[in-house]
């Protein structure tokens, strides 16, 4: 039992790697990307196949090198960031909103079915394996999996700090204002695209790097296992802990992938319908999201507004109608303002 | 005021497909002033703006701003260049709290690097804090210390107004151009946004106010530039152009005709 709480909370804490990362491009740059699951993907690859060595027919794939793994993870990153520079040139230099998505919704399909199809890369439809040991097999197999834990609870902790740190800083600010009204931003002398360009690499590092921590946690991975689709669970971690919020987005991703992705495997199937719990999980998430959205749309712990250091008094009465979402006003004619609302 | 031209438009033309929205438009700014540009709806005022400010590319024509080429550069390139426009609504940051908003208008770039964001962190934090006084002193004039850690979407259109003002004194431009401040505010507000526009003026802008709002415009500005299907008309003081048959003809229409 404990070795099993031990794996659903290591994968909860990759995913809150991944999470952090896909925050950074949508919660604080504000762009819809559904590549992103790409990016982990390739991450996991490229460790895999940077660690186990040479392929033996008829399985194929590229590279098959025995790196150290801590070495393999960081060329990954690498790998996954310089292929993300071109995806993210293309869809962000002029596309946003509904139309960046789609461009990346294209961009991941394809990636999907080229690794799907053609098989010299990652072996096709059967995908990676082998096992490889992080460790160097200075460790039982049992004790693996604890110390693997508590490896990956460190990176998450790491990836948190900085993410926190960046959150907070003048960068993170001006990403958000940019992400606000960015036409407003580059009249303020922001260069709109550098700084979303930018951003979308940092996120997809931290996609690279989550995938590199789940390569050592599974062993194999085909295209079976990274439908594209499976980013809507992740959006529903950020969503539920606090889209912006890096704190709140790894909360979710527990709350997500434990309470959620896990707990919804005991919910019995009766044996002519196999497929019921699988589809029943899917459902719980679909209503997850929009019970979110409906109730507290800013998530359980919202965005920190910047201060000027004082602190915001928050009562309980506002916890719900403090984060609503406002209409846009801008969508609505500018109306005259009656006498009081200046001097307020 | 100086004679130095800070913003010169030389044949300026821009056409939407078989549109032409602004047609041969040349005009002068000088450094120090506060110049109002007027002319009836469609005029091509708004036009202009987009063309001066890189948000739109210009079908031909010269625009030079403090010396500098700048058709084809983009807008955030002609900001650093000390140039700062509004739009017709108010764009504030909404999710930003009201002091951020104006921290980033200040427009400090060197801090937002982002290896210095994760290496300095501290730093950069200690930096923000010893602003803080500066900007408060900035958004009590503005009337928004009240409100200064509350999320800017919240605001009033008023108070929209004001941030913005906030934002454009915090950025200290060399040229500011207003479209259409007066849209939707009332008079009391009006007054006031009159006051901040002498004051970005005594702190060394030079203002090209873009409104409909006549009286407004006679109070405010020192000269007046009148534009109309595209081209300027004429140029010169206020009461001077009173009886200027080609602007009074814009502006009413043409018995002749």
């Amino acid at each position: 039992m404990l070795q099993y709480w031990t794996a659903i909370l290591t994968e909860a804490t990759i995913f809150g790697v991944l999470a952090l990362g896909i925050d950074m491009i949508w919660g604080w740059s504000g762009d819809f990307d559904l590549s992103a699951y790409a990016y982990f993907a390739l991450g996991v690859y490229m460790t895999i196949i940077m660690t186990v060595g040479k392929a033996k027919a008829p399985v194929e794939y590229v590279l098959g090198w025995r790196l150290p793994y801590l070495l393999a993870v960081v060329i990954a990153v690498v790998v996954v960031v310089a292929f993300a520079s071109i995806i993210g040139a293309i869809a962000l230099r002029n596309l946003r909103d509904v139309y960046f998505s789609i461009t990346t919704l294209g961009a991941v399909w394809a990636i999907y079915y080229l690794v799907e199809n053609f098989t010299p890369l990652f072996n096709g439809y059967n995908g990676v394996f082998g096992l490889f040991d992080p460790m160097g097999g200075k460790l039982s197999y049992n004790a693996y999996h604890y110390y693997f834990f508590a490896f990956c609870l460190l990176v998450l902790f790491l990836v948190y700090l900085l993410v926190q740190r960046l959150s907070r800083s003048p960068f993170g600010r001006m990403v958000r204002a940019v992400r606000d009204d960015e036409r407003a931003a580059a009249v303020f002398g922001r260069n709109v695209f550098w700084t979303k360009y930018r951003t979308y690499l940092c996120g997809a590092g931290l996609a690279g790097l989550s995938g590199g921590l789940f390569a050592a946690y599974i062993g194999a991975f085909n295209p079976l296992d990274w439908k594209p689709t499976e980013i809507f669970v992740l959006y529903a971690a950020i969503l539920v802990g606090g889209r912006g919020n890096p704190r709140g987005v790894v909360l979710g991703s527990f709350i997500v992938y434990v309470g959620f992705v896990e707990m919804t495997r005991y919910i019995p199937s009766p044996a002519a319908r196999p497929e019921l719990g699988p589809a029943l999980r899917q459902i719980l998430i679909g209503l997850l999201i929009i019970l979110m959205l409906k109730f507290r749309p800013s998530g359980l712990l919202p965005e920190r507004l910047g201060t000027d250091g004082t602190k915001v008094r928050r009562s309980w009465r506002t916890w719900f109608s403090r984060s609503k979402i406002l209409p846009d006003p801008r969508q609505d004619d500018v109306v005259a303002e009656p006498a009081s609302g200046v001097e307020s | 005021m100086s004679t130095t031209a800070i913003l010169e438009i030389e044949g300026l033309s821009k056409s939407f497909g078989g549109v032409v929205a602004v047609d041969n438009c040349t005009m002068t700014i000088r450094e120090g002033s506060v110049v109002g540009l007027i002319g009836p709806n469609g005029a091509g005022k708004s036009s202009v703006i987009d063309l001066v400010s890189g948000f739109e590319r210009p079908t031909s024509g010269r625009v030079r701003f403090a010396g500098v080429d700048v058709v084809g550069k983009r807008p955030d390139q002609i900001s650093r260049l000390g140039m700062i426009r509004t739009f017709q609504t108010p764009r504030e940051w909404r999710d930003l709290s009201v002091i951020d908003n104006v921290r980033v208008g200040r427009s400090d770039l060197e801090r937002e690097s982002l290896w210095r964001s994760l290496s300095a962190a501290r730093r950069l934090r200690r930096q923000d804090a010893l602003d803080t006084e500066q900007l408060r002193e900035l958004m009590e004039h503005y009337r928004l210390d009240d409100i200064r850690n509350d999320r800017a979407v919240g605001l009033s259109g008023g108070q929209k107004r004001l941030l913005e003002f906030a934002r454009i004194a915090a950025a200290k431009p060399r040229l500011t151009i207003l479209d259409e401040p007066m849209g939707g505010v009332n008079p009391v507000l009006g007054e006031r946004i009159g006051e901040a526009i002498r004051e970005l003026k005594k702190a060394g802008s030079t203002v090209v106010v873009v409104e409909h709002n006549l009286p407004f415009i006679e109070k405010t500005c020192d000269e007046v530039v009148v534009m109309d299907l595209g081209s300027v008309i004429a140029q010169g003081r206020f009461d001077e152009l009173r009886d200027n048959e080609r602007v009074v003809d814009a502006y009413l229409g043409n018995d002749d005709e």
